[in-house]
C-alpha cells in the first residue's frame, strides 16, 4: 500500500521575473507515509505547499512542470476543479492556529463551514461529522467548546482544532506546512504523536514541512532537504540522519542541538 | 480610560437621549404643527404660546425646532447607511477581489473625490422643478450626501479587506475549499465588522453638519419642513446676538448633538484607525 505513489511533483516556481523560488523540484510521496520537507526560511518549502494546493495565482507567481497527484495534473486543472480537491482530498494546516482560525467566528462555524465545503447534509449530519473530527484529535465535542472563539482557547488547543477541520474529509494528503513552530516543546510533542496516530488510523500521507530537523526525526519516514530552492537530498529518515550526504544536510546535522554530554553520560550511568 | 471620559461619554448618550425622545414627541409637543402661520404675531419674542418665539410670517419656531430636529436626526443615518453600504460594495468587495477589481475601485473613489460636489448640488437641484414637494427636496438631499460621501470609508475597507485577503485563516478556509462569495459573506464581512459599525457612526454627525451647510446656502430640504440647515438660515439678517438670543436655539442645538455625537464615537474612530 506505502509503494503507491501518491503524488509525484517536479515543479518550477517563479515571482514575476525574479529569479525561481523553485527550481526543477522532484518529489514523490507515496499513499499512507510521512514525508519531512525540511529547508531553512526562503529555501520554498511554503511555496510548494501552495503550488500543491494550487494557491499561488494571487501571488503572480508562475508554476511550471507537473504536479500529479492521484491520477491527475493539479497544474492544468481548472480552479472549480482544484477547490473540489481541496480540502476533500487535499488538506492543509498551517503553522499559527490562532491566526489561521477566524477571530470573528466561533469553532463551530468554522467547523460547519468547511465541512460544507464538500458535503450537503441535514444540520445532524454535519453536527455528526464535526462531533467525530473534534474526538479523533482529542478534544471535546460539547456545545460549551464548540461556542468559544480562538481568542478563548490555547495555542495547542487551536492547532487541534485546525488539525481536525483538515482531517473532517479523511484527505489522501495532509500538508502540515511549520504545524508544530510556533508550538512550546510539550505541545510540540502532542501534535506529532497526534499527527502519526491519525497517518496509521486514517492512511493519510502527510508532508511535514519544518526547518526543525529534529522534530521531523521524530515523525517522518522519509526526510527530502530543500536548499535554494533544490532538492540536494532525498531518503529514509535514517539515512539522512545517520549518514547525510550533501554538505547542507551535514550543515544541518552539525548544529542539531545535543544533550551536553556530561548530562548524556550521567543519565547513561543511571539506566 | 478615565472616569472622566466615562462621565462625559455617559452624559453625552444622556443628551442625545433627549434631544432623539423630544423630536419623536414632536406631535404631542407641538400639535399644531411646522407649518402653521400665526399671522398676527408674526415674528414675535418667546411666550406662553410660543416658547421660542415666531419667524417672520408667524410659524411656531418650537414646532419647527422639534420637527426639524426629527428630520436632520433621521436622515443623517438613513444617508450614513446608504454610505456604509456603498463604501462595503465598491472598497470591501474591490479589495477583497483584489488585482484589477481592487485598482478599479480605487479609481471609481478617486473619481468620486474629484467631483466637484457643491456644484453637483447645485446642479441637481436646479435641475428640480422649483415646485419641488419638500419631501422629495429631504431624499434628494440625503440621497446626494449619501452617494457622494462614501469615498473615504471605501479607501479604508479596500486597505481592510485586502489585508483580510491575504490573511491566513482567509488562506486557511480556501485550502479547506470553501470559495467565492461563502468565503466573503462568511470569512471577510464579519471581520470588516468594526470598520462598517464604525464608518457608519461617525459619518452621522459629519451629514448633520453638510445637511445644515446646505441648508444656508438654500440647497437642502425645502419650505415649509423644517432641517437644521434651513432653520440656521434665519440667522443670516442678524446684526446683534443679545438682541434675539432665542434665534441661537437651533444652532445652539447643532453643536450640542455634534459635539455628543463625537464624544459618544471617540471610541468608534479609535477602531475604524
Amino acid at each position: 500500500m506505502q509503494s503507491e505513489v501518491l503524488l509525484a511533483a517536479r515543479v518550477s516556481v517563479r515571482y514575476g521575473d525574479r529569479p525561481a523560488v523553485l527550481r526543477d523540484v522532484e518529489l514523490k510521496i507515496r499513499r499512507g507515509e510521512v514525508l519531512g520537507l525540511v529547508g531553512q526560511s526562503g529555501s520554498g518549502k511554503s511555496t510548494l505547499a501552495m503550488a500543491i494546493l494550487g494557491l499561488l495565482e494571487r501571488k503572480n507567481s508562475r508554476p511550471e512542470g507537473t504536479i500529479d497527484f492521484d491520477g491527475c495534473d493539479l497544474l492544468t486543472l481548472r480552479e472549480r476543479e482544484l477547490r473540489g480537491l481541496r480540502g476533500r482530498k487535499i488538506a492543509l494546516v498551517l503553522q499559527s492556529p490562532l491566526s489561521s482560525l477566524n477571530p470573528a467566528l466561533r469553532i463551530r462555524t468554522q467547523l460547519r463551514e468547511a465541512w460544507r465545503a464538500h458535503a450537503a447534509g441535514s444540520n445532524a449530519n454535519c453536527e455528526d461529522a464535526i462531533r467525530a473530527a473534534l474526538e479523533s484529535v482529542s478534544l471535546p465535542s460539547s456545545d460549551e467548546f464548540l461556542r468559544k472563539y480562538p481568542s478563548q482557547m490555547s495555542v495547542g488547543q487551536a492547532q487541534r482544532v485546525l488539525i481536525a477541520m483538515a482531517v473532517m474529509h479523511r484527505p489522501a494528503l495532509l500538508i502540515a506546512d511549520e504545524a508544530t513552530s510556533a508550538l512550546d516543546v510539550i505541545t510540540q510533542s502532542e501534535i506529532l504523536k497526534l499527527f502519526r496516530q491519525l497517518n496509521r488510523s486514517f492512511g493519510m500521507a502527510i508532508l511535514y514541512i519544518s526547518h526543525d530537523l529534529a522534530s521531523v526525526a521524530g515523525i517522518c519516514d522519509r526526510i527530502a532537504i530543500l536548499h535554494q530552492g533544490q532538492i540536494v537530498e532525498i531518503g529514509t529518515t535514517e539515512q539522512v540522519l545517520v549518514s547525510p550526504q550533501h554538505e547542507y544536510t551535514q550543515r544541518l546535522m552539525a548544529v542539531m542541538p545535543k544533550m551536553p554530554q556530561g548530562i548524556a553520560l550521567g543519565r547513561a550511568a543511571a539506566n | 480610560m478615565s472616569w472622566r471620559t466615562n462621565l462625559g461619554r455617559a452624559l453625552a448618550c444622556a443628551v442625545l437621549l433627549l434631544v432623539v425622545s423630544l423630536s419623536l414627541a414632536a406631535n404631542w409637543l407641538a400639535p399644531a404643527g411646522y407649518a402653521k402661520q400665526y399671522r398676527e404675531a408674526a415674528d414675535a419674542p418667546p411666550s406662553r404660546e410660543h416658547w421660542l418665539g415666531t419667524d417672520e410670517i408667524g410659524r411656531d419656531r418650537f414646532a419647527r425646532v422639534l420637527y426639524g430636529t426629527r428630520i436632520s436626526l433621521l436622515l443623517a443615518p438613513a444617508a450614513a447607511l446608504l454610505t456604509t453600504l456603498m463604501a462595503a460594495l465598491v472598497g470591501g468587495l474591490g479589495g477583497y477581489l483584489g488585482g484589477r477589481w481592487a485598482r478599479g475601485a480605487m479609481a471609481v473613489t478617486d473619481l468620486f473625490l474629484s467631483l466637484p460636489w457643491l456644484f453637483l448640488l447645485i446642479t441637481v437641484r436646479a435641475m428640480m422643478p422649483l415646485n419641488v414637494s419638500p419631501l422629495a427636496s429631504v431624499l434628494v438631499t440625503f440621497l446626494m450626501l449619501g452617494l457622494l460621501g462614501w469615498t473615504s470609508a471605501a479607501r479604508v475597507l479596500c486597505s481592510t479587506a485586502g489585508s483580510l485577503r491575504e490573511s491566513d485563516f482567509v488562506r486557511q478556509a480556501r485550502a479547506s475549499g470553501i470559495c467565492g462569495w461563502r468565503l466573503f459573506w462568511i470569512h471577510v464581512l464579519p471581520n470588516l465588522k468594526p470598520v462598517l459599525y464604525a464608518q457608519f457612526w461617525i459619518s452621522i454627525p459629519a451629514f448633520i453638519l453638510s445637511e445644515a451647510n446646505l441648508g444656508i446656502l438654500g440647497l437642502g430640504v425645502a419650505e415649509p419642513m423644517p432641517s437644521w440647515g434651513s432653520l440656521l438660515k434665519e440667522l443670516e439678517g442678524m446684526v446683534s446676538v443679545g438682541e434675539e438670543p432665542w434665534k441661537f436655539v437651533p444652532l445652539i442645538l447643532l453643536v450640542v448633538v455634534v459635539t455628543s455625537f463625537q464624544l459618544v464615537l471617540s471610541k468608534q474612530e479609535e477602531v475604524a484607525a
